[in-house]
């Protein structure tokens, strides 16, 4: 999966954003706040990743068991699913 | 063609309907300055307002057209950003109270105007602009003024901006930028393109850096101003 065309991240007051911009904010007007661990998973995703290299990235760069970096992955994948953020 | 001048940007507009000379009259420029922008509104800016608020007339529709361009233009070439809230300057400062609409900023300014008298300006009650110039913030009087038309041709440096939410009993307290910053977003208007979106959050970083910032629980009593005035102001009244 991949993040979508028009959404892109900016920084404010130490917290990172997700905004949609052009025609991307016909179907999303929010703002997500991202933790650090989400805003790593997100330039992954911005080239595109599987569930499964998005765990084993999360592993590498963070010192977590394998069950918290599956279950981060995909708490953080469904919330992109439902934003409609990622095809 | 009649210059104008707002938030010190000298501008000409094409306009269709004759209300957009009418509600910026105020902001008339007759010196010799050249104009730096013209604005030309058409009828798909007016159709682009009327997606965002379908049951306004097309008239009313082009005013809020021309701010936005004019902000789109300040964001972008005079690190400057739209800030829906009330202004109020005691002399050369200001202080902004901004909430969701229908909380009640613009009845705490008028709170502020019964306590201070003549002391209290209204730099606008709903849509002044921000501009960063300097190492400070100014706000700017619009003649985009909320329903009472409450606004002053003039500027004045911001010191402090308060959060206001209704509560039973008064209390004030200085919050952190990260406590402020969606609040400000969601009274801003979010950028439309990546550049915008870099200058946008660029601003509103330095802005949240800069002002001091509260949040005030109150009711609305003469009291809840004299907390907000004395702490935003350092007096004591």
């Amino acid at each position: 999966m991949k993040i979508k065309e028009g959404f892109i991240l900016r920084e404010a007051a130490g917290k990172t954003m997700v905004i949609a911009v052009g025609p991307a904010m016909q179907s999303f007007s929010g703002i997500i706040t991202l933790n650090a661990p989400s805003v790593f998973l997100w330039r992954i995703l911005e080239k595109g990743a599987t569930e499964e290299e998005l765990v084993s990235a999360l592993l590498n760069e963070y010192d977590v068991s394998k069950e918290v970096a599956e279950k981060d992955v995909k708490d953080f994948v469904a919330k992109l699913v439902s934003a409609n953020i990622v095809i | 063609m009649p210059k104008y001048k707002i938030a010190d940007v000298i501008f000409e507009t094409e306009h269709i309907y004759d209300y957009v000379p009418k509600e910026i009259k105020g902001y008339l420029y007759t010196e010799n300055a050249p104009a730096e922008l013209t604005i030309n509104l058409r009828q798909e800016d007016i159709d682009f307002e009327k997606n965002l608020a379908p049951d306004i007339e097309d008239k009313f529709l082009e005013s809020i057209a021309l701010y936005r361009k004019l902000c789109d233009y300040i964001l972008l070439n005079k690190q400057g950003l739209i800030f829906h809230c009330s202004a109020i300057a005691v002399g050369s400062n200001a202080y902004l109270f901004t909430a969701p609409s229908g909380t009640g900023k613009s009845t705490h300014a008028k709170l502020w105007r019964n306590l201070l008298g003549d002391r209290a300006v209204m730099i606008n009650d709903d849509k002044p602009i921000i501009r960063y110039i300097d190492g400070d913030f100014y706000v700017y009087g619009t003649p985009w003024d909320g329903k009472h038309h409450l606004s002053t041709n003039a500027r004045a440096k911001i010191k402090g901006i308060c959060r206001i939410a209704q509560a039973k009993d008064n209390k004030i307290v200085p919050i952190t930028p990260s406590e402020m910053l969606i609040t400000v977003l969601t009274q801003t208007a979010l950028p439309k393109d990546e550049k915008q979106a870099t200058e946008l959050f660029n601003l509103i970083d330095k802005l949240l850096g800069t002002v001091k910032l509260y949040h005030l629980d109150c009711n609305i009593s003469e009291d809840t101003a004299k907390l907000s005035y004395n702490t935003m102001t350092g007096d004591n009244l």
